[in-house]
């Protein structure tokens, strides 16, 4: 209500001013207007004075930067004109240095390249040991733009010279070696030639990217290592010693090689299937090979004597006989066969076992190769042919348990043989020789009797 | 001498190339050949000699035809074909061995040649060329070791079961 009480006051005002101006009367208008025109004028006339005095000051100020400009554009101009002739004289110059250096300048290219090829091989080199200091001098002179002085060039083909001489050389220098489990320490590092290093015994191989040696994880074969030890202790002039041409990498991709363990690993369970065979057949063998050479030795002691010792084939043989004193030969002749037959497959016991295994061996080893296969297939499906080392595992399970089924084939075979032929022997010694035997022995005691 | 120490550099590089596997099969029909060689041998000199004396221990008998001197006369001839017969399993057995042996040397080549594949990939025949040489050169050889003994060993099984049988013909019945 307040609000509307102001706004009310506030209307009442303006028509106040209105009514005001309104009560005055058109001639005091007219006046007013009139007075205020020759106010006006007079300002007018004023302004005017006004901007022509400052007109006159602008064109004495338009004068002043056109001077200006001309001395700037004869300025640039004498500038230009010495531009032009120092580029001139540059242009000479450089003609007449190009024309002095001459050959200078071929020889100057062909430092820079030579010694950039030559810094790279070194770098990768061992014997980049032994003179720390030289990269610094090799790398100013590959990337330098300047021309290099006459020492330079006369150190760098000595650093070439002694480069050479040091890779026909066997030297020992102290070096840091990164061992198996990580550790480093600093060692007395035997390098031969540009071609390996060795220290302990053992072979190392140089790590160009921090300038160490590392002990390699899986040495060579001892009868190559221990020609090592044997050089690093000599003190004659001359020892022998492998080494590899290829300047480590051949000793490096031995790391990669895996050793009979992890092999046998690799034929997965069927392998160790074949290989738990294969003991159980040598063990079958071996006990039968016992078995008839303990009978073999009995046979052979019972030939000698008269009386049945011990419980063997041919002393039940005597034994019989000697039950049978007096019976026809037919009765007794049987009696014989009775013997022998209940004595053969005693002795040819277990004897087939052994050529079971030495046949089931291959048959699963073609079954772990089939297993192999199926995992290599599914390699395969699963990402196609495109990388050969997905399909690694497979292959090379496939392969083991062949090679498994094999090892233990062959010798199991050669065994069970050299069994089978052994207690064949005894066998048929006791079929066509044991009554041989007792005619002998019936002959002996007719002689004695008569 | 000189012919002898190159030929025998050549049989290292050879055995060099096959691996291991060519070394067992070298080793193996050395040992073939030495029991072929015993055998020959035994066939030509001990063998007839052996055959004499026992049929002059068979001649110094007085009874021929009784049940005794017949089992004597087995006795006699089958401890002569025991003799015979001795290692000639052995000798089958080694040749049976050599292809086997020749197949093992195959698979080992072919893991050797996956080995490589895996480690430098398909790009470099030239890296696999020990593999493959280490798979085949062991097969010939185990082949020709093979079959070098087949032919020796079926003429000394020939041999033996002649020897015996001769042996049977002389030691006769009745005195001559």
């Amino acid at each position: 209500m307040k609000g509307i009480k102001y706004l009310f006051a506030g209307i009442a005002a303006v028509t106040l001013s209105l009514s005001h101006v309104q009560a005055n009367t058109l001639d005091e208008l007219l006046n007013q207007i009139k007075s205020e025109r020759v106010t006006e004028s007079q300002q007018n006339r004023e302004r005017e004075a006004a901007f022509l005095a400052d007109k006159e000051n602008q064109a004495a100020l338009l004068a002043k930067a056109k001077e200006e400009l001309a001395f700037e554009s004869q300025r640039g101009e004498d500038l230009k004109a010495t531009f032009d002739s120092n580029d001139k004289t540059l242009t000479e110059l450089s003609e007449t240095l190009r024309q002095r250096s001459g050959s200078l300048g071929e020889m100057f290219g062909v430092v820079r390249q030579f010694s950039g090829e030559f810094n790279g091989l070194f770098s990768a080199s061992q014997n980049a040991v032994q003179f720390p200091e030289r990269e610094a001098l090799l790398t100013k002179l590959a990337e330098s733009k300047e021309l290099p002085s006459i020492t330079e060039l006369e150190q760098f083909w000595q650093i070439i010279m002694e480069q050479m001489i040091v890779s026909g050389d066997t030297s020992t220098v102290p070096a840091t070696v990164v061992y198996g489990e990580g550790s480093e320490a600093q060692d007395d590092v035997t390098l031969i030639g540009e071609f390996n290093a060795i220290a302990n015994g053992k072979y190392l191989t140089y790590e160009p990217e921090t300038g160490k040696f590392e002990e390699l994880a899986r040495q060579p074969v001892d009868s190559i290592l221990s020609n090592v030890a044997a050089f690093e202790s000599a003190s004659s002039d001359y020892a022998p010693l492998h080494i590899d041409p290829s300047r480590g990498v051949i000793l490096s991709l031995l790391v990669q090689s895996p050793n009979v363990q992890e092999r046998i690993d690799q034929g997965g369970i069927v392998g160790y299937i074949i290989l738990a065979m294969g003991a159980v057949g040598l063990l079958i063998a071996l006990f039968c090979y016992l078995r008839l050479s303990v009978i073999g030795n009995k046979i052979r002691k019972q030939k000698k004597s008269e009386e049945a010792i011990g419980s063997n084939p041919l002393g039940e043989v005597i034994t019989a006989y000697k039950e049978h004193q007096g019976a026809s030969l037919e009765d007794l002749e049987a009696k014989l066969d009775e013997i022998i037959m209940r004595n053969a497959p005693k002795i040819e016991r277990f004897i087939g076992s052994i050529k079971l295994f030495a046949s089931v061996a291959p048959l699963l080893g073609l079954l772990g190769t089939v297993m192999g296969m199926i995992g290599t297939f599914q390699a395969i499906t699963l990402f196609g042919t495109g990388d050969p080392k997905l399909m690694a595992g497979g292959i090379s399970e496939a392969l083991v348990t062949t090679m498994l089924g094999l090892v233990v084939a062959i010798p199991l075979l050669f065994l069970y043989t050299f069994v089978h032929s052994k207690g064949r022997r005894l066998v048929q010694t006791l079929e066509e020789q044991s009554a041989g035997f007792i005619a002998r022995y019936q002959e002996k005691l007719h002689t004695a009797e008569s | 001498m000189q012919w002898i120490l190159s030929e025998l550099e050549s049989i290292r590089h050879f055995l060099g190339m096959g691996g291991d596997v060519l070394v067992a099969i070298f080793i193996l029909s050395v040992f073939l050949w030495c029991a072929l060689l015993e055998r020959w041998f035994y066939f030509i000199f001990v063998a007839p000699r052996a055959a004499k004396s026992v049929v002059t221990q068979w001649q110094q008998r007085k009874d021929h035809k009784s049940w005794a001197s017949k089992r004597i006369r087995e006795e006699l001839v089958s401890q002569r074909d025991i003799e015979n017969k001795r290692g000639l399993p052995i000798v089958k057995v080694l040749i049976a061995m050599c292809p086997l042996l020749g197949l093992l040397g195959t698979v080992v080549g072919m893991i050797h040649v996956f080995d490589t594949l895996a480690v430098v990939g398909t790009g470099s025949p030239r890296a696999m060329a020990s593999g493959i040489s280490k798979a085949t050169i062991p097969t010939l050889a185990g082949m020709v070791a093979s079959l070098s003994g087949l032919f020796f060993s079926t003429r000394l099984d020939h041999l033996a079961k002649l020897s015996t049988r001769k042996l049977e013909d002389k030691l006769k019945h009745v005195t001559s």
